[in-house]
């Protein structure tokens, strides 16, 4: 990581940038600044709007938190997976890599079949992101994340694919290290919502009467 | 010829000044919205806290620009000019022009914050008995509802010299923005989120308000009136808006309006709020109006409207567009797009359920209903007694239902805004326990809102007015349909 | 990093063969340089900004006399709502990214920008998307909704039909375009200075493209947000907004505002830039207080996060939260004091030449001082309860916007004009531009402070006879077409520029920054040797190096620059530009047509999917650079 010059992957060519950080990965930490303000400001429109549904179903009624709990241990798997694909990459251990990349495609893959099911299921509970202030929120803001999370395992398919076929190589690591800075960020985004709809509002109620609605 | 620029840029700098000084001090104050001739201690704190800015900001703006034109004079470029000594700044200096704004802006902030709590944190207890009034923001109109005195009106707002009044601020549809210039500063009217705003008038006399919040295609024509009152005009006011109109005389035009208006208008104009417990009837009457128009916004014929009670003793029309006269009046309900367009009116009222979205009206009628409105006043008190009864004795029935019932009630089983009558009198005998068919259908007519049908909105005015023998002759008239 | 791995990639078929002409129509789709983009964004946006300008007219022209019917109120109201959207994002904002793509390279010493095919992206993406939004006027839906839009009135239950929806997708694609540029043009300029330019030697103009940039990033997800919201919202059902299902129109306000207040130092931080480069060049001075004037900028930027419900004191927020973003409002007044006083230290002492851009950057100074007093009038909630949202509020931000702004940007065009193109614009019709420009303005928004005063509110299409307003109103139309006037002197001025070709040279202004010491135009390189960096202004003390003592009086010159540089300059034997590529074109094209297909079926969503991926994963495996015959 503290390499003054960095490989570019289609090129031998050597960047000299002034800080030393490879431009690739510095955009990538500047991109996920910029996502941090929107998974943020959508975590805060679920939060503010707790416990305003209009009607049922409430979270109470629908949330399933064993289930979750397992679909987010799969997930954190995947960042170990990640992890580990990173360091046989390094290592020039082609073979080990490409299988540990393809483990944080199938368990993300997991994870997504664990998210359709869920959704499936509150819409056969009358939950849809059109019922109530709670299906609006939740499904837009766990599909966001399910959209991210389909894109990095997209991506990591892409990777798999290269590293089998030879052209990515401890020399370019570079591009599965942001690709992983992008997913360990995935990751952390749905522990955050994870807490936050799960756990925290897991036991949302009915409200008592419309007086909820005002400031 | 750089010189000669300079110069034109100073007077042009000093024009605007003393032009702005002199528009904003010397002219404007009588106009009608102007936030400077003011007629409340609110807004006229309001506008000497913006002089004390705006005095500060003047002296600035002198000080920059002066100092902007200054600068190009002196330092302009002339033949020979040394290369300028090549400074990289002065800490001094810029630390003490960082110091300056701010402390100039404590002599801004102190006044503000208290202006904020003087006069956002409620009314404060020493200003006497308070009037409270919650206005309604509509797409395009104001309602106000005063809780104390249970009057209702829309559009023209009344209230005392000298007491405070306040207002509890809502909205069924967008957000809107309540504001008289002259009485106090805005503040928005937000569907959900009830808002407060309180004034008082010092001046007896007519004020302008209008929406300032953009609501839509007229939102340049959501106006109202104020108007201020000395206390015991107010009160008279008040009494007055509790008197019933006088019934006007058989075959006048104002009859013959009075039937079109019930036939075509007052399943969503209430006309009538003047009794005890008509303020809540009408209150809930309007949310029920606009729970039907939110169920179904294309095809609803039911729209939240403005109370007309004793509309003749308004001045406007169209919410403060229009001086309210025959001719006016006419022409808007004739046409409401040629004062105000997309008006929810036009829209959903079957009347204007037309090719060209025209009332379904003849000229004559719509002038009978115009007479009609502006004969709605404070009545003498006297009951009259409407003897609309042909000399034979005898009652057209399907002629009364035809003129007054068929807008909302169809012969069949068709729901057109109430129920459809066929069949009615196998039903009716069933509806409220103790009560038979006759009995039932003539207690819906003269008093509808005391069992309404489930699924139903409780719009159908009372039918008292049509006299008993009418009344009668419509009840038998309905049990003998299939 | 010693061996040489052998080249090996991945390799996507190819449709077109890799353009590699210098003119001609694909020299321009498929170009990666960055004097190539910025000259795109310029054109366009000049474009909109006489589409606006159009707009703005009829605007007028319905307002200049009572109770006119000119304009129905529906189209009046499309009018302001495109007027105001196309001025922020397609007019300012993208002014702007064209001085960055243009200037950011060639100040800091560097060849390109960090990502040059990422570039081009971001430019067909700004322009479909600018299409795509303002398609809505030929199929006579143009949102309606004003460019705030205020939710519940821009939902679907008050605002059906697809107008509203336009702006929204719109938004959102171009938010994509804003994005990626920002990310694009903070990497460049943290990483691609040149040897020995540390952030503290980086010219005035590369900061507050830094502070814009930063914002950029972090702003525009939340307008994503809220565009999403109200997308869903309006297509899909959702209650986000949606009073009538729960929603709480407030939730907009705070989202939007939360974006929105950064978008104004968005839209004013780049102009602040270029006043900042044009005052020192023809003060013939640095700037005054260099480090005051980068950290007043960058603490606009920071407080521009706490100052949003300044916009919603009328909404009922309370006194408490009135109060703390009042307070925090009126803070920003002396950072921006800063500026004004460092601007005028700068000129103090100087030798002022009055060229036409130097004539627009003073105009810049005397207009936005008028727009920050009377911004600090409505700072105050009390005042701004008679202020909000009527003609004093207009007045207020387009001499910020307009007086600021874009007189910032005009300076610039005319700053810069030699260095983009190699000839001058004409001088005498450049004033006469500028004192059609600055009369026009102040009669036209000049007198709408009073109409504000006066109680005129804002977004009404008409007013009545006996309000005393009609005669400021013709004033401010006859303003308008004064401007105009102006607008067209400038057009008439390029068009001279291109004929009678007065050729300008590298250097013709006696400028202080890395972009006046290459050739005008730059070469396609930029730089034929990468400029080694010892000062601020560095072009500057290498032409009047016995000036080098009085401006480092208190020793501020680093020692041991000169090892640093040596060891930095090593690599930089070679120029290495990016080849072309048609990618970004065809994942643009994809993208406006994923816009599309939000506004009309599924299946359009489907078609563009199919051109997104052909984009991405062409692009993920074209080398930047194929091999070359010659063998490097």
């Amino acid at each position: 990581m503290s390499e003054t010059a960095v490989i570019n992957n289609h090129q031998d060519e050597i960047e000299n940038t002034s800080t030393g950080l490879s431009n690739k990965k510095l955009m990538m930490w500047l991109f996920l600044a910029s996502d941090v303000m929107f998974f943020g400001a959508f975590i805060s429109t679920y939060l503010i709007y707790r416990g305003k549904s209009l009607v049922g179903p409430y979270p109470s009624e629908v949330l399933d938190i064993p289930i979750t709990t397992v679909s987010t241990f799969i997930l954190l798997m995947s960042s170990l997976a990640m992890v580990l694909a990173l360091h046989y990459l390094k290592e020039n251990e082609k073979n080990k890599a490409t299988l540990w990349i393809l483990g944080v495609v199938l368990l993300g893959t997991i994870f997504m079949g664990f998210q359709f099911y869920e959704f499936n299921h509150f819409a056969h509970l009358g939950l849809t992101p059109r019922t109530n202030i709670f299906g609006t929120t939740f499904f837009i803001l766990t599909g966001l994340h399910g959209g991210h999370v389909t894109i990095g395992i997209l991506w990591m398919a892409f990777l798999a694919y290269g590293s089998h076929k030879g052209t990515l190589r401890s020399d370019n690591a570079i591009d599965l290290e942001i690709a992983g800075l992008y997913w360990h960020f995935v990751d952390i985004v749905w522990i955050i919502i994870f807490t936050v709809i799960y756990l925290i509002s897991a036991n949302d109620m009915p409200p008592a009467g419309s007086e909820l609605l005002i400031h | 010829m750089k010189k000669n620029f300079i110069n034109k840029k100073s007077k042009l700098s000093l024009l605007f000044i003393v032009f702005s000084i002199f528009t904003i001090f010397g002219c404007t104050p009588e106009n009608n919205q102007s936030t400077f001739g003011t007629a409340g201690p609110i807004a006229s704190s309001q506008a000497d806290l913006f002089i004390l800015i705006f005095a500060i900001a003047v002296v600035v703006f002198i000080a920059v620009e002066a100092a902007l034109i200054y600068i190009s004079i002196k330092f302009r470029r002339r033949e020979g000019d040394k290369l300028p000594y090549q400074t990289h700044g002065n800490k001094k200096l810029e630390i003490t022009w960082t110091i300056i704004p701010a402390v100039i802006l404590i002599f801004v902030a102190v006044p503000t914050l208290v202006g904020i709590w003087s006069q956002q944190n409620g009314v404060p207890d020493d200003k006497g008995q308070v009037l409270n009034i919650e206005a309604v923001g509509h797409q395009w109109w104001f309602e106000f509802r005063y809780s104390d005195y249970e009057v209702i009106t829309s559009n023209e707002l009344h209230i005392p010299k000298g007491r405070p009044v306040s207002f509890k601020l809502s909205s069924q549809d967008v957000i809107h923005s309540f504001w008289v210039p002259k009485l106090a500063g805005k503040v928005d009217m937000v569907p959900l989120n009830d808002n407060y705003i309180w004034m008082i008038a010092d001046e007896v006399g007519e004020f302008y308000g209008q929406c300032a919040e953009f609501c839509g295609t007229s939102h340049a024509h959501m106006r109202f009136r104020v108007f201020v009152h000395e206390e015991e005009d107010f009160l008279a006011w008040v009494d007055q808006m509790h008197t019933p109109a006088d019934p006007p005389m058989p075959n006048t035009p104002e009859s013959r309006g009075q039937m079109l208006f019930a036939a075509n208008c007052s399943m969503c104009h209430t006309n009538n709020s003047t009794t005890p417990g008509s303020y809540i009837m009408e209150i809930n009457t309007q949310d029920a109006r606009w729970n039907n128009w939110v169920d179904d916004t294309e095809n609803s014929a039911l729209v939240s409207a403005p109370n007309l009670t004793h509309f003749g003793t308004h001045t406007t029309l169209g919410s403060g567009i229009k001086e309210l006269n025959h001719e006016n009046l006419v022409e808007w309900i004739a046409d409401p797009s040629t004062i105000k367009q997309g008006t929810r009116m036009q829209k959903q009222a079957m009347v204007y359920n037309t090719r060209d979205g025209k009332a379904n009206l003849t000229d004559s009628e719509i002038s009978d209903i115009a007479y009609y409105l502006l004969s709605l006043k404070p009545g003498s008190g006297a009951e009259m007694v409407i003897d609309d009864i042909p000399s034979d004795g005898l009652i057209d029935a399907e002629a009364v239902f035809a003129t007054n019932c068929a807008a909302c009630h169809s012969l069949g089983n068709d729901v057109i805004v109430g129920p459809g009558m066929g069949g009615i009198k196998d039903r009716a005998g069933d509806r409220v326990s103790g009560l038979s068919a006759y009995e039932y259908i003539y207690e819906s007519i003269v008093e509808p809102q005391a069992y309404i049908v489930e699924g139903y909105p409780p719009v159908m005015p009372a039918w008292a007015s049509l006299g008993d023998e009418t009344v009668n002759a419509l009840v038998e008239y309905l049990l003998t349909l299939e | 990093m010693t061996t040489k791995p052998a080249t090996k990639s991945l390799v996507f078929p190819r449709f077109f063969p890799r353009p590699n002409s210098k003119t001609g129509i694909w020299s321009w789709i498929a170009t990666v340089d960055h004097k190539k983009i910025g000259t795109l964004y310029g054109i366009t946006s000049f474009f909109w900004f006489i589409v606006a300008g159009l707009e703005a007219l009829l605007i007028r022209i319905q307002l200049s006399q009572a109770n006119n019917d000119f304009l129905s109120p529906d189209m009046y109201n499309s009018l302001f709502t495109m007027h105001g959207t196309t001025m922020i994002f397609l007019v300012v904002m993208p002014l702007s990214a064209a001085f960055f793509n243009w200037l950011i390279p060639l100040q800091i010493g560097a060849r390109d920008v960090a990502f040059p095919r990422l570039n081009a992206l971001s430019y067909w993406i700004f322009l479909f998307g600018s299409i795509l939004i303002n398609f809505s006027w030929i199929t006579g839906e143009a949102p309606n909704g004003g460019w705030f839009g205020y939710a519940p009135n821009s939902g679907v239950t008050f605002n059906p039909g697809k107008g509203m929806t336009y702006w929204v997708v719109g938004l959102n694609v171009l938010g994509i375009s804003s994005i990626a540029a920002g990310l694009n043009f903070v990497t460049t300029i943290i990483n691609m200075r040149a040897p020995g330019m540390s952030m503290f030697k980086m010219p005035i103009f590369t900061w507050m493209t830094l502070v814009t940039s930063i914002l950029i990033i972090l702003a525009l997800p939340i307008l994503a947000v809220a565009g999403i919201q109200l997308q869903t919202d309006r297509i899909y059902g959702t209650h986000f907004f949606n009073s009538l299902g729960g929603g709480d129109p407030v939730m907009w306000q705070h989202i939007f505002w939360l974006f929105g207040h950064p978008e104004v130092y968005i839209l004013i931080l780049p102009a602040m830039g270029i006043v900042s480069e044009v005052l020192p060049t023809f003060a013939r001075k640095p700037i005054f207080g260099y480090s005051f004037v980068v950290f007043a900028g960058a603490v606009i930027g920071f407080m521009g996060w706490f100052v949003w419900s300044h916009h919603m004191f009328t909404v009922g927020l309370g006194p408490a939260a009135n109060s703390a973003f009042s307070i925090s409002t009126m803070l920003i007044a002396v950072p921006t004091g800063i500026k004004i006083f460092n601007w005028l230290g700068t000129l103090w002492g100087g030798s002022i030449r009055f060229n036409t851009a130097m004539l627009f950057s003073l105009g810049f100074i005397a207009m936005f001082t008028i727009g920050g007093l009377s911004g600090v009038m409505h700072a105050s909630p009390p005042t701004d309860a008679q202020q909000q949202d009527t003609y004093f509020v207009v007045a207020h931000f387009h001499y910020v916007l307009f007086g600021g702004a874009l007189l910032g940007i005009f300076s610039g065009i005319y700053f810069w004009w030699p260095k983009f193109t190699g000839y001058f614009l004409n001088e005498k019709i450049g004033k006469l531009n500028f004192i059609f420009m600055l009369i026009g303005f102040n009669i036209q928004f000049g007198p709408m402070h009073w109409l504000g005063m006066d109680g005129m509110p804002r977004r009404i299409y008409t007013y009545a006879e006996n309000m005393g307003w009609e005669g400021s109103n013709l004033a401010a139309t006859i303003g308008g077409f004064i401007l105009g006037v102006g607008v067209l002197l400038f057009i008439y001025n390029v068009i001279y520029s291109m004929i009678h070709k007065e050729v300008a040279g590298a250097d013709p202004w006696d400028g202080r920054t890395l972009e006046w010491s290459t050739s005008s135009p730059p070469p396609e390189h930029d730089f034929d040797e990468i400029p080694q960096v010892k000062f601020r202004d560095d072009f500057w003390f290498k032409k009047y190096p016995e000036t080098i003592k009085e401006y480092y009086e208190h020793g501020e010159i680093e020692e041991d620059t000169e090892d640093k540089l040596s060891e930095k300059s090593n690599h930089e034997d070679e120029i290495h530009l990016p080849d072309m590529s048609y990618y970004p074109f065809i994942l643009g094209v994809g993208i406006a047509i994923l816009g599309a297909g939000f506004l009309s079926n599924i299946y359009i969503i489907a078609i563009s999917v199919p051109i997104m991926i052909w984009g991405l994963l062409g692009w993920s495996m074209e080398p930047v650079n194929d091999p070359h015959p010659d063998g490097h």
